[in-house]
């Protein structure tokens, strides 16, 4: 018989709790036992450790353990187990209506019939109106028009025309050389179109058309 | 308590059939397996947890976990480690939710169980396990209530086997100051009450 492995103390020592509990394998134990023999603060220990686990134990049986009662586990079981079935039995059903190639050809046209139908029924979004790239979508309510100037227009002149008819520029000049030109005083539509054409006929003015924003004042 | 190695052997073949046909569906084998675990569970989260209705919800939550992954049990642990590092990990969350919600009461409840310990040394151990540190009473729990080897603990627990040790040695130091301090109260009170 080979002689049983040494321990050190600290080792020993470590596994006092699992010799009490018997929970250690024999050639553990046995070389646990063997260190316990020579060794005076690990046979303390153990003594120590055979009272914790004899108090242990008899406080452990002061509990009372209820009867075993397995309804509640039993019914969520059920509930899992038809939960469970309920799935493959929907995808049962799905290959059972899609065995036949007909019935696929004939689900399939439906399904492209109500989408085509869908398709041209859907309400179509209204056209947004048409807007030149150098309109403001930001202008505040008033009148406005917008001027192409002649390029012989100087500076000078451009603010005399414009002190004359009481018109500032609000937006401009566009790549284009497009400005828009806001009407300081309240007119009506005649005085605008009158104010277009005034600015039509001056040789220094190439274009002059009023901002369509729906609405005059 | 485990006995023999032999003996040993023979439930774990026995469970590892029982775990076998609760894996393929069958519910009598289930009430087996609920039956022989039930009170050793019932014992082990009774002393995590300090609520009767928890404990039963939480063992059902385990036997159900058992249930459903059956089939996920690969044999690399014992079939009671798996069962019960299931149980531990479901009682860690449920201590968790209990101090969340009733911390302040179960001081007062550790104080007064303190202040009503008797002079019987039986009595002593669960307060002064109470005053352990989880990791530190799972561990002594998991030896000496249930009967674990260290291997198995850190199976349960699931860390190394070191620290199993290292956990049982401070808690072994921790009790070895605290069960002297208990028996003193308990005596001076019981001279008080005299």
């Amino acid at each position: 018989m080979n002689a049983p492995e040494t321990v050190s103390h600290e080792q020993a020592a470590g596994l006092l709790p699992w010799l009490v509990n018997d929970s250690l394998v024999d050639k553990e134990k046995e070389t646990v036992l063997e260190h316990a023999q020579s060794c005076v603060i690990c046979r303390r220990d153990l003594d120590d450790l055979e009272q914790l686990r004899d108090s242990i134990m008899s406080a452990s049986s002061l509990k009372l353990i209820p009867a075993a009662d397995m309804r509640n586990v039993n019914a969520r079981i059920d509930a899992l187990i038809d939960r469970q079935n309920r799935g493959p039995l929907l995808i049962a059903r799905l290959r059972e209506a899609f065995e036949s190639p007909w019935r696929i050809a004939f689900v399939a046209q439906s399904v492209l019939l109500v989408v085509l139908a869908g398709l041209l029924l859907w309400p179509r979004p209204r056209d947004a109106e048409y807007t030149t790239l150098t309109q403001s979508q930001y202008l505040p309510p008033g009148i406005y028009v917008r001027v192409v100037f002649s390029p012989e227009l100087t500076q000078f002149e451009l603010i005399e025309l414009l002190g004359s008819l009481e018109l500032t520029i609000v937006d401009g000049p566009s790549n284009r050389g497009v400005y828009t030109l806001g009407v300081a005083k309240r007119m009506s539509v005649e005085d605008r179109d009158k104010l277009i054409m005034d600015l039509q006929e001056d040789p220094k003015v190439l274009f002059a058309q009023p901002v369509n924003r729906g609405a005059t004042q | 308590m485990p006995n023999s190695i032999a003996g040993k052997g023979a439930t774990e073949a026995d469970e590892l059939a029982l775990l076998a046909r609760v894996r393929r569906g069958d519910r009598e084998a289930f009430c087996e397996l609920y039956q022989r675990y039930q009170p050793r569970l019932y014992g082990y989260l009774r002393r995590q947890l300090s609520d009767p209705g928890t404990v039963e919800e939480v063992l059902d939550d385990v036997m159900l976990v058992v249930w459903k992954d059956a089939r996920k049990f690969r044999g690399d642990a014992a079939v009671s480690s798996w069962i019960f590092g299931i149980a531990y990990r479901k009682a860690m969350t449920a201590m968790r939710t209990e101090r969340r919600y009733q911390a302040p009461l179960d001081r007062s409840a550790n104080a007064d169980a303190v202040a009503a310990v008797s002079s019987q040394h039986d009595e002593w151990i669960p307060v002064a396990l109470m005053h352990l540190s989880p990791d530190h009473r799972q561990v002594v729990e998991l030896t000496y209530f249930s009967g674990f080897s260290y291997q198995e603990i850190a199976e349960i627990v699931g860390c190394p086997v070191n620290t199993v040790k290292t956990r049982m040695f401070h808690a072994r130091r921790r009790l070895r100051v605290l069960l002297p301090a208990l028996a003193g109260q308990a005596k001076e009170q019981d001279r008080e009450r005299a």
